[in-house]
């Protein structure tokens, strides 16, 4: 039966990348039958990875083949399941909002092929996180890099989307290489690439071996998921990407590496692990979210702004999950796979809300043919729905209640807070302050999202391609709809979501701690005990509603039906346009100085003045960019080192072919005394 | 014999070494120089508490005479001197200073919390009644380190000199249950010299440079 | 839930709503004194609300659907949010439904839509508003986390109302001056910014130099600005009410007989009317501080709360 579900999956898929090709110079049907094929194979998905994490057992599959150490072996436990759920629901929504955004290429890029990648793109996740065979799963790695990098450089004619292209190619690599290695220790300890061998050798890798494989991964799969450092590929790739790809890459391509992790240090590694590990993480996580957010926040172009909070969010997911390592390290298994399930509770929340907000600015783009948000301004009046379902999405960001953020944020809190059954008093101390920061995190991006919303969306157009700004076609407000319900559904029910993903944290908890989760007949959620601290976003929910309906009511006792006059802004006496509203720059230039030792801005203002008199300018000119810490002080000294290396080592290249002879004779010559 | 229950007895004390710490936290905070010496007048007073409060539960009768000395140099005779200076010289407030208030509230934060780890592997050896005290003691120490490292002008930077002396008569009521008699006469001695030398040498400076900002005394390096 | 709890809900949502604009008036009131002015009366402030409801708004005609729906989340977020403090009974029917996060988020709610409102009617003037906003709201969240936090360690809890309760019993590890003094200190300056009080805001003024919530709030009229306004009242109450039922809950009702009920009733309007007292009279003994100070006075909340934390875990005697 699954395995009839599965193959029915990848026909769907090959379908996908295969049959538009066969209808050439039709962008129409090739659009239709791309996307239609990725819908139906993201329903299968849908289905194969409800059956995953509700089934007892792994499901199994095993192609082998001729090549030496490779098999195709696939699993799918509780944990793939999870990915291979939150991958296809994504997928779903954005397959069909892409079946809309895409005719924008028409006649631009062909489609047929925009399609095949996609497709592929998305076999290529649900491969990574099912694979079972390390060198299976390093070769549909990347694969996933380079299809998403194709689909980062679809529009290459801009010379920008070939920097993006080119510095994510370069830094997908860099990560690869560094899950290799890791792959490579546990083959050199197992003798064997199948993930199976890797499993029950938790205590055969020595001490160091373990250290060295926790750094290997920690970077290698770092680097996909964008943690401060390593993110600074990020914000160019993302962005460059098509919306519809952007929302894939941003909302669960990074998710893969949160998988890698997972399967790595707790699957792999499993056994009882330095409380450190934990403390990396959980430090890793926090500069990430911090960091992120306060890129995003002066960032005006919106999907950047996205990605750089995708960075964010990702330094979230990994808090819980620092926050669940450090339990474990201390053997509390209850507290471990609370930090575990609230890790997860966001990694499928920030795939959700990440990429309606993606497609939100996708449709923002094919609307306005910008991505400025100095020039949106007064869309929510020409895209009503659009607007609803980005608000949607950035109140679910804000993590405000009731909806996924909320909770998903909330029990990463519980986590943090529970520190206080620690024994060590380094971590009780450290863990609050990692709360307060993200509390902090949540305020900024709450400010970012304001701007965000509030400049894009509400007064006056700021521009001719905003005031011309339509609604976009139904399939997008489709694919936006589904993901904005999905955000209130996965916000109001966790009593539905936090039993499933127990069933994933239990294999490494060794804990089952749903029954201990609720209160009040699954109405509450109360981690640990109802004492301790309990939510219940279902009654807040109608709490809100029922006064909303009181406060309505009382203005209609008070003041009686009464009738409300529209009239324009007061202006001080002008007419207000659009040049007199707060910008986008204006609007966080308090934060900007305020956190001035994080940003290092540079302003630079040049006035013209009159002839005449030096009391009037005739023109001004200001400019403001704030330097990127990470660019400066870690990237740039390391690309200087490298460029000056290859220049030294430029001498070994004579030009003569005698000489490069004598290299490789010389070579083989060492290499026979070495082995020999 | 104290009739106060040991256990109400050691809050009261940490409630009284909280208080010393906040008003230090308040001095980093305080611009105006005039409030800083008033500050550091209640910080002493506080001080007196709590080494009255100490002597009442251990019942070591000189470190009353400490607390009388402290109330009559600390909290009356110094900030007279350094009040008389600032109206003297002019200056109310602290216009640039290295670090700025936020930084150096964090910076300050964080010297606490490593005050308390580098003190926690001796705590267990000290007196019951005061160990945690011990760690405030140390934090003050280093807080008014930095209170002379991070600011410019003389008053403050002596403010920061006396803050360091509080912590450290705190660390020495608190692990030792005061020092022999003679030695805190000693001491106090002295703080008061000490007070009155740096009044003579700010005016010095004053007068040589137009100005207590110290990092104008770079200038002596040509 | 029972019939009573049903009530008792009721009992606060009302004793919220109704005291709010009192304690606005006592505030004003006492202002007005150590001003040397006459000064309106202490129930000024329903008069004024009453008038709004009944005078007819304008709504811009730039502004979208955010502009009108923005006073009723406001409104409901707040009042919802107050539900999750207990007043008179601790503790309260409602507690499991969002601890401390839970209300500092819901707040949030009605903020993050405030700050939209502001940035609708296309005036400079709400622009400035929302970005002040926005920069005062994201400094003092993570310090009203934090000393929250700080407190509920005491209680060895994280619901408001299971903190209240073991204060007002004496339970638990409430005995501890140092963090529970720290944290009073930081929950005060948490106070007078979230409320928009005078070293941070002053809700006094239009001056555009000064102004944050004025700023926002300054398009709305008629009855969409008696539920802003109202809204405003019922966040300076919940504000309040934490002070002194974390810091000094007792007499409150701790079982649910009808004279503890009548003694909890009046202890907190009475706790609650003194501490308006407090910050009217501290209103007067300070000038508003430039916005760029304001980050001092709120970094200081921020470091007293972890201080709270540190003398919370290291002070065990």
């Amino acid at each position: 039966m699954t395995t009839i579900l599965f193959l029915a999956l990848l026909l769907a898929y090959a379908c996908g990348m295969l049959l538009p090709l066969c209808f050439p110079s039709r962008p129409h049907i090739q659009n239709v039958i791309a996307h239609g094929s990725a819908s139906v194979a993201c329903s299968l998905g849908i289905a194969l990875g409800l059956i995953g994490l509700l089934a007892s057992e792994p499901l199994v599959w095993f192609w082998s083949s001729s090549i030496p150490l490779l098999t195709f072996s696939l699993r799918l436990d509780s944990l793939s399941a999870f990915f291979v759920l939150t991958i296809s629901l994504v997928g779903l929504a954005v397959s069909v909002f892409a079946s809309g955004y895409v005719q924008e290429f028409y006649g631009r890029i062909p489609v047929s092929l925009l399609g095949f990648l996609y497709n592929g793109f998305l076999l290529s996740m649900l491969l990574v996180v099912t694979a079972d065979n390390a060198f299976f799963f390093l070769i549909v790695w990347e694969l996933m890099s380079l299809l998403s990098y194709f689909l980062v450089v679809s529009e290459h004619e801009k010379p920008d989307v070939r920097f993006a292209g080119l510095f994510y190619l370069i830094m997908t690599h860099v990560g690869t290489a560094f899950i290799l290695v890791t792959f490579l220790m546990f083959y050199q300890e197992t003798g064997s690439f199948a993930f199976e061998a890797f499993r029950s050798a938790d205590q055969a890798l020595p001490e160091g071996l373990r250290t060295l494989v926790f750094w290997t991964a920690l970077i290698g799969f770092g680097t996909k998921a964008g943690i401060v450092p390593l993110h600074v590929w990020l914000p160019y790739a993302h962005p460059a990407a098509p919306s519809h790809v952007s929302a894939l890459m941003s909302g669960v391509m990074i998710k893969t590496a949160i998988y890698g992790l997972l399967r790595v240090y707790f699957d792999f590694l499993g056994g009882p692990f330095p409380w450190w590990w934990g403390f990396v993480v959980l430090l890793v996580g926090t500069v990430s979210a911090l960091l992120g957010v306060m890129y995003a926040l002066m960032e005006h172009d919106l999907k950047s702004l996205l990605a750089f909070h995708s960075v964010e969010n990702i330094g979230i997911i990994l808090l819980g999950i620092g926050t669940g390592m450090v339990f474990y390290a201390y053997d509390m298994p209850h507290l471990a796979a609370l930090g575990i399930i609230a890790g997860l509770y966001h990694t499928i929340n920030h795939a959700v809300f990440k990429a309606l907000l993606f497609m939100g600015a996708g449709s923002l783009l094919y609307a306005t043919h910008t991505r400025n948000m100095e020039e949106y301004g007064g869309l929510l009046r020409r895209m009503p729905w659009t607007g609803l379902f980005f608000l949607i999405g950035a109140v679910s960001i804000s993590a405000l209640p009731p909806t996924n953020g909320f909770v998903s944020e909330w029990l990463v809190f519980q986590g943090l807070f529970l520190s206080l059954e620690l024994p060590s008093l380094f971590l009780k101390l450290m863990l609050p302050i990692a709360a307060a920061l993200l509390a902090l995190t949540g305020a900024l991006a709450l400010a970012c999202f304001v701007k965000a919303f509030g400049i894009s969306f509400l007064a006056l157009p700021r521009s001719p391609h905003a005031r011309k700004a339509q609604e976009v076609p139904v399939p997008m407000r489709v694919g936006m709809g589904i993901l904005a319900g999905l955000c209130l559904v996965l916000g109001l029910a966790p009593a539905v979501v936090v039993p499933l993903l127990d069933r994933v944290s239990e294999p490494f908890a060794g804990i089952s701690i749903a029954g201990r989760m609720f209160e009040m007949g699954g109405w509450t959620l109360a981690p640990v005990s109802g004492e301790f601290s309990s939510l219940s976003t279902p009654v807040l929910a109608i709490i809100l509603v029922g006064l909303t309906g009181l406060g309505w009511g009382l203005a209609y006792v008070l003041g009686g039906k009464g009738k409300t006059r529209f009239y324009k802004t007061w202006g001080c006496g002008l007419n207000v346009t659009a040049r007199m509203e707060y910008t986008a720059t204006g609007f966080v230039q308090p934060i900007k100085r305020v956190f001035s030792t994080i940003y290092q801005p540079t302003v630079k203002l040049e006035t013209e003045f009159l002839e005449e008199s030096h009391y009037f300018a005739k023109q001004r000119h200001f400019e403001f960019s704030i330097e990127p810490i990470f660019l400066k002080y870690l990237y740039h000294p390391i690309l200087k080192f490298f460029s000056t290396l290859a220049d030294r080592s430029r001498v070994i290249q004579g030009g003569n072919l005698s000489l490069y002879l004598a290299y490789i004779f010389v070579t083989l010559v060492v290499l026979l005394v070495v082995m020999g | 014999m104290p009739t106060l229950p040991v256990n109400i007895g050691s809050y009261l004390v940490n409630l009284c070494s909280a208080l010393l710490l906040l008003t230090c936290f308040a001095i980093v905070a305080q611009r105006r120089l005039m409030a800083c010496v008033d500050l550091f007048a209640l910080q002493s007073g506080f001080l007196a508490v709590t080494a009255t409060l100490v002597a009442y539960l251990t019942g070591i009768h000189h470190i009353y005479l400490a607390a009388i000395l402290t109330i009559a140099i600390k909290a009356i005779i110094l900030p007279r001197i350094l009040k008389k200076i600032v109206r003297q010289l002019n200056v109310q407030r602290e216009v640039s200073m290295y670090v700025n208030i936020p930084t150096g509230l964090l910076i300050c934060g964080g010297l606490v919390i490593l005050a308390f780890f580098i003190t926690q592997p001796i705590v267990h050896l000290g007196f019951l009644l005061t160990q945690d005290s011990l760690a405030i003691a140390l934090a003050i120490v280093l807080i008014g380190f930095f209170i002379m490292v991070s600011r410019q002008k003389a008053v403050t930077q002596v403010i920061g000199f006396l803050v360091m002396e509080n912590g450290l008569f705190l660390a020495a009521t608190a692990a030792a249950y005061g020092m022999p008699l003679m030695v805190e006469l000693g001491i106090f001695f002295d703080v008061l010299v000490a007070g009155l030398i740096v009044g003579i040498y700010t005016h010095q400076i004053q007068e040589t440079f137009g100005s207590v900002d110290t990092s104008r005394m770079k200038a002596l390096k040509e | 839930m029972s019939a009573i709890d049903f009530l008792l809900i009721i009992l606060q949502m009302f004793l919220v709503l109704g005291l709010s604009p009192l304690i606005v008036g006592v505030i004003r009131r006492v202002k007005a004194h150590m001003q040397c002015r006459h000064g309106a009366n202490v129930f000024q402030p329903y008069s004024d609300l009453a008038k709004l409801f009944r005078k007819e708004p304008v709504i811009s005609t730039t502004a979208s659907w955010i502009f009108p729906a923005t006073p009723y989340i406001l409104f409901s977020s707040t009042l919802a949010a107050s539900l999750l403090v207990p007043t008179i009974i601790a503790p309260m029917p409602l507690n499991f439904a969002g601890n401390i996060i839970a209300l500092v988020y819901l707040l949030a709610l009605g903020t993050f839509f405030l700050m939209l409102a502001g940035l609708d009617s296309g005036s400079a003037f709400g622009g400035m508003g929302s970005s002040r906003e926005a920069i005062v709201a994201s400094l003092t969240e993570p310090a009203l986390i934090l000393s929250l936090f700080a407190v509920a360690l005491t209680a060895g809890s994280a619901n408001i109302s299971a903190i209240v309760y073991k204060t007002a019993i004496l339970q638990g590890i409430v005995l501890d001056p140092p963090p529970h003094l720290m944290a009073l200190v930081a929950l005060f300056i948490i106070t007078l910014a979230e409320t928009g009080r005078v070293p941070v805001d002053n809700p006094a003024t239009h001056l555009e130099l000064t102004m944050i919530h004025e700023a926002m709030i300054l398009e709305y009229s008629g009855r969409y600005l008696a539920l802003v306004e109202w809204a405003a009242g019922m966040k300076l109450m919940i504000f309040l009410t934490l002070l002194v039922n974390i810091f000094a809950p007792w007499g409150i009702a701790t079982t649910l007989s009808p004279s503890a009920l009548g003694l909890g009733v009046l202890v907190f309007v009475g706790k609650v009317v003194g501490l308006a007292v407090v910050i009217g009279v501290f209103e007067c003994m300070f000038a508003k501080l430039r916005l760029f100070r304001v980050t001092e006075l709120l970094g200081a909340a921020f470091i007293l709360s972890l201080l709270a934390l540190v003398f919370f875990y290291i002070l065990r005697v």
